[in-house]
């Protein structure tokens, strides 16, 4: 997929009511390939941060002998980080607020990632 | 883990927790070691400290070549089973190096990250410089005979 392709699966996923932005990383070493984000979102440290829960989860599943994950959500008290792995070592991750539609934004982010191929 | 300036300790230490690094080292931009953790040889410090403050050096030629006054911020080795960060940063003290070596542990993004509030906790965490007292030629014979008392109890 192009840079414009990336674009346009970012924007789709920023279009879900509540997301605050939305970032293509790179799992393995924690940098930012693509963004679309509220200014002031610090997409680079979450990009770093989302990573990071992204390796521990592999790990983890990892230790269990079961597959790695396809996705990792982390639901807080005041929003919400979703991730879902896209073509290795891509992963597209949202930012969320608490009143976000995280239903939907799991269906968008699910077809956007499959998109990123 | 072992500091020259004991106040570096705490970021330090704080900063191999969060990042998940396996060595670290800070040093001045001459290659002067400030501290260190997870070296074992000394030898290694100091090589690692010699090339890394040259590497930065030659960045630094190479970004005034690219009309990049400022310089680079990282530069990154990116190897198969381990990388190394290296980046300098301002403190009251002078410019200073930081040389991380991080495996699959970490990343380049938890680095960056957590490399930034470290070079932050260490420029605030700096005590403050007194300045060297100005030895005064009126006062300069008493002191030395008071110091000389003091040293020999003499009168």
């Amino acid at each position: 997929m192009s840079i414009a392709g990336w674009q346009d699966a970012l924007r789709e996923v920023t279009g879900v009511a509540g997301v605050r932005g939305a970032l293509i990383i790179s799992a393995e070493d924690g940098l930012v390939i693509a963004e679309t984000a509220m200014d002031d979102l610090a997409t680079a440290d979450v990009a770093a941060l989302s990573a990071a829960l992204v390796s521990r989860a592999r790990r983890c599943t990892a230790a269990l002998h079961a597959t790695p994950p396809e996705s990792v959500h982390l639901v807080g008290e005041r929003g919400a980080v979703l991730a879902v792995a896209g073509p290795a070592p891509l992963w597209l991750v949202a930012v969320a607020r608490d009143d976000a539609e995280l239903g939907r934004l799991r269906l968008v982010l699910r077809d956007a990632a499959g998109a990123l191929h | 883990m072992r500091v020259l300036e004991p106040w570096v300790a705490d970021p330090l230490t704080e900063f191999l927790r969060e990042s998940g690094a396996r060595l670290a080292l800070v040093m001045t931009s001459s290659g002067q070691v400030i501290a260190q953790d997870g070296f074992t040889r000394s030898l290694d410090v100091m090589s690692a400290a010699a090339l890394g403050a040259g590497i930065l050096a030659t960045t630094q030629e190479l970004a005034t070549i690219l009309d990049a006054p400022r310089g680079f911020g990282a530069i990154v080795h990116q190897g198969e089973r381990q990388g190394v960060w290296l980046a300098g940063f301002d403190t009251p003290r002078g410019r200073w190096i930081g040389l991380v070596v991080f495996g699959h542990e970490s990343s380049v993004g938890l680095v960056r990250l957590f490399f930034a509030r470290f070079a932050q906790q260490v420029a605030a965490a700096a005590p403050v410089v007194t300045p060297v007292r100005e030895v005064l030629a009126e006062g300069f014979e008493r002191e030395l005979d008071d110091s000389l008392r003091a040293l020999f109890g003499t009168r």
